[in-house]
């Protein structure tokens, strides 16, 4: 087995969702590219770990599965609370403060 | 195969856990006694630090899962900060709670769980742990940034600090999982070890990330956008415990990863701490010169004091004692006494004239003489003008930079005194606007400050007034807590 | 080339396969097929009834559920690697599951007395 594969592939996910974060508009779909960025990092670990014959990764990849579907738990609400205000999910029209 | 467990080391955590679940289930099952659940929460609280005292008397370092959580003085004199920031905060919240018709259990149930994650962070020494208690700390301040569920300001406070946190948590653990490949580990004592040898340049890479993550938390310039708005919008309470115990827990987060697991390849994260810290200051002073919201102001002169804490950082793979980190601990401990105490008086104050706007304050000299002179203790305090703790906590970091000695020591040094001067204007002018200037007109149905946010003001001008002129009391504890490291 | 990607050559193979599958089906139908177009063909396709446009909006409660589900998603991140241990973990291990899932069952009860269970 190969680490670059992996290595590579998860640095792919990973900018496709940095780009996610920065280009989308709309609150979920920037949730989601959040949740590319995350599973990027458990490819990693876990590549790392299976290569290096190392558990912690693998343990270390477990806590992020469960951090981060509290993460979206919460960012969900959040958005919801802003739809339920503004009617839209877009991000743009959320700018009062500024300065 | 049992993880041999010291429950006696474990029991600030615990207390601070069964508060928590007390406090949930009082809410839930007892919901016509709406004052039970803040007094539970500033019970366990305090209940919390009796442990604490007692670890410290007892003074036995414990290492636990595998070295992931240890407690030592370190560990003990953080706890004992953040528990202490939490009470202070609970007092300043009652008032603010009970007057709105939002849900008042969960609040505290809310805040304590952050404390929790700040506790933990602590003792973590683990890439893991330290991950766990951040997020910890993080999530439920999300929830509480929106409190208020109908004020757009406070849901686009909340949306900002979310998205900020989560992509700072994203891009930290692509860096921790890049250490983890390389040293093929999560221990920082492994990583230290792996520091030590010869590492290659991507390794250079994976701390920057890490460390980019950590400075989104703490608000260092240039990943510091979202704090003004989020302060500005978030409740107050939650302002505060955002700018002072959130902040802090940011910093010993980066302050333990950096001197447990990084230290030994100071050329990777010097010069990035140097530029964070160089440009944190100064930016954030200058964006308080011409801020018109007290609130605002306070943001931008958060993220200064930030750049201040930095610096000694920023010199400590250069400096051969512990001063470095004593610096980071006696500052932070001084700004969070003079933080709270200035957000406290603000809202105080703005609990008559509804208003935080800084042109409010007017004339406050003659309304409200008391409140006034408490304010221009903390400003002039946050100015580092002596003899109020501010100062004290200045010294610490010049003394840090002169224990360096090198020239981007002296450098740093040098834009951080041009720093202080700069932020003794925009300080000094809340104060000449509330002696100085003509008094607005009145605002009508004033709310009366409570016992417990007068309580509040008064533990932290205490602190303010007593540190500063016996500074001794602080340096002690900064000693004492990196005798033994 | 290593054995690593001698593998993958069977990978491309078969996309290589599957592309040129589905391009002779089409192909061959378009040649075939006859061509009336009208207004009514084009129509999105729901279930044979009207298409209403746009996009659906499902109801709020649905996600009240979502977050319900990962409670126990949760759950079972971390049951499956103690289960695995189960045996040499023995007593203790049992007892800190016993409150680990204690701690979530809060949440269900924290959410069965907000009333979020009622479907109303």
């Amino acid at each position: 087995m190969e680490l670059n594969q992996f290595l590579i592939l998860s640095a792919f996910i990973f900018a496709v969702g940095v780009y996610g974060v920065l280009a989308r508009r709309n609150g979920v779909l920037v949730l989601m590219s959040v949740e590319l960025m995350l599973n990027a990092v458990n490819l990693n670990l876990i590549a790392f770990s299976a290569f290096n014959q190392n558990i912690n990764g693998q343990i270390f990849a477990l806590f992020i599965i469960a951090v981060a579907a509290a993460e979206v738990g919460v960012g969900l609400a959040i958005i919801l609370l802003i739809y339920r205000n503004l009617r839209s999910p877009d991000l743009d029209q959320v700018e009062q403060l500024k300065g | 195969m049992n993880p041999v467990i010291d429950y006696h080391a474990l029991a600030p955590e615990i207390v601070l856990s069964v508060t928590i679940i007390l406090c949930l289930l009082v809410d839930l099952f007892i919901p016509d006694r709406p004052r039970l659940v803040p007094q539970l929460a500033s019970l366990g609280v305090l209940a919390a630090i009796i442990p604490v005292l007692t670890l410290a008397v007892s003074g036995t370092d414990v290492s636990m899962f595998g070295g992931a959580f240890v407690v030592d003085n370190y560990a003990l004199a953080f706890d004992g900060l953040f528990l202490v920031v939490a009470y202070i905060t609970l007092l300043v919240s009652f008032d603010e709670i009970a007057d709105g018709d939002y849900y008042g259990g969960e609040y505290y149930v809310l805040l304590l769980t952050s404390v929790l994650g700040m506790v933990m962070m602590a003792s973590s020494r683990d890439l893991v742990s330290i991950f766990i208690a951040l997020e910890t700390i993080s999530i439920p301040t999300f929830v509480l940034a929106g409190w208020r569920k109908h004020d757009t300001k406070s849901n686009e406070a909340a949306i900002k600090y979310f998205l900020i946190g989560v992509l700072s948590s994203a891009v930290m653990l692509y860096g921790m999982s890049l250490i983890f490949g390389f040293a093929n580990g999560t221990k920082l004592s492994v990583i230290s070890e792996y520091s030590a040898g010869s590492p290659p340049a991507l390794f250079a890479v994976a701390i920057f990330l890490t460390i980019v993550g950590f400075a989104f938390k703490v608000s260092a310039v240039p990943f510091h956008f979202w704090a003004p708005d989020t302060y500005e919008g978030a409740p107050l309470p939650v302002t505060a415990f955002l700018s002072v115990a959130s902040k802090a827990a940011g910093f010993v987060a980066l302050l333990t990863i950096i001197r447990f697991g990084f230290f030994n390849s100071s050329d990777s994260w010097q010069p990035l701490i140097w530029v964070l810290a160089a440009a944190s200051m100064t930016f954030g002073n200058l964006a308080a010169l011409r801020q018109t919201n007290i609130v605002r102001m306070l943001a931008y002169s958060s993220i200064a004091q930030g750049g201040f804490i930095l610096v000694p950082l920023a010199v400590a793979g250069d400096v051969s004692g512990p001063s470095a980190w004593e610096a980071v601990l006696v500052y932070l401990m001084i700004y969070a006494a003079m933080n709270l105490g200035a957000f406290a008086v603000v809202m105080a104050v703005s609990r008559r004239t509804h208003s935080t706007e800084i042109s409010s304050f007017a004339g406050l000299g003659r309304v409200d003489s008391v409140n006034a002179v408490m304010l221009s203790l903390f400003m002039f305090s946050l100015a580092g003008i002596p003899p109020l703790a501010g100062w004290f906590a200045k010294f610490v970091i010049f003394r840090a930079v002169f224990d360096a000695g090198t020239t981007a020591a002296v450098v740093l040094g040098v834009i951080a005194a041009l720093n202080a001067v700069v932020a003794f204007f925009y300080y000094s002018n809340v104060v000449r606007r509330m002696w100085f200037d003509e008094a607005p007109e009145v605002v009508s149905s004033p709310r009366p400050a409570s016992v417990a946010l007068t309580l509040a003001i008064g533990i932290t001008v205490v602190v303010v007034v007593v540190v500063g002129v016996y500074p001794e009391v602080f340096a002690r504890l900064g000693q004492l807590a990196f005798a033994s490291g | 080339m290593t054995e690593f990607y001698r593998e993958y050559l069977a990978v491309a193979v078969l996309i290589g396969a599957a592309l040129a599958l589905v391009g002779l089906m089409l192909g061959v139908g378009k040649l075939i097929r006859p061509v009336r177009p009208q207004a009514d063909k084009y129509i999105t396709y729901e279930a044979g009834s009207d298409p209403v446009g746009g996009w659906g909006q499902s109801n709020v409660r649905y996600y009240v559920y979502a977050l319900l589900f990962v409670i126990f998603d949760v759950e079972a991140v971390f049951i499956f690697p103690w289960a695995v241990g189960l045996e040499p973990l023995g007593i203790f291990g049992l007892v800190e599951m016993v409150v680990f899932i204690l701690i979530l069952v809060l949440g269900l009860v924290y959410a069965w007395r907000k009333g979020v269970l009622r479907w109303a």
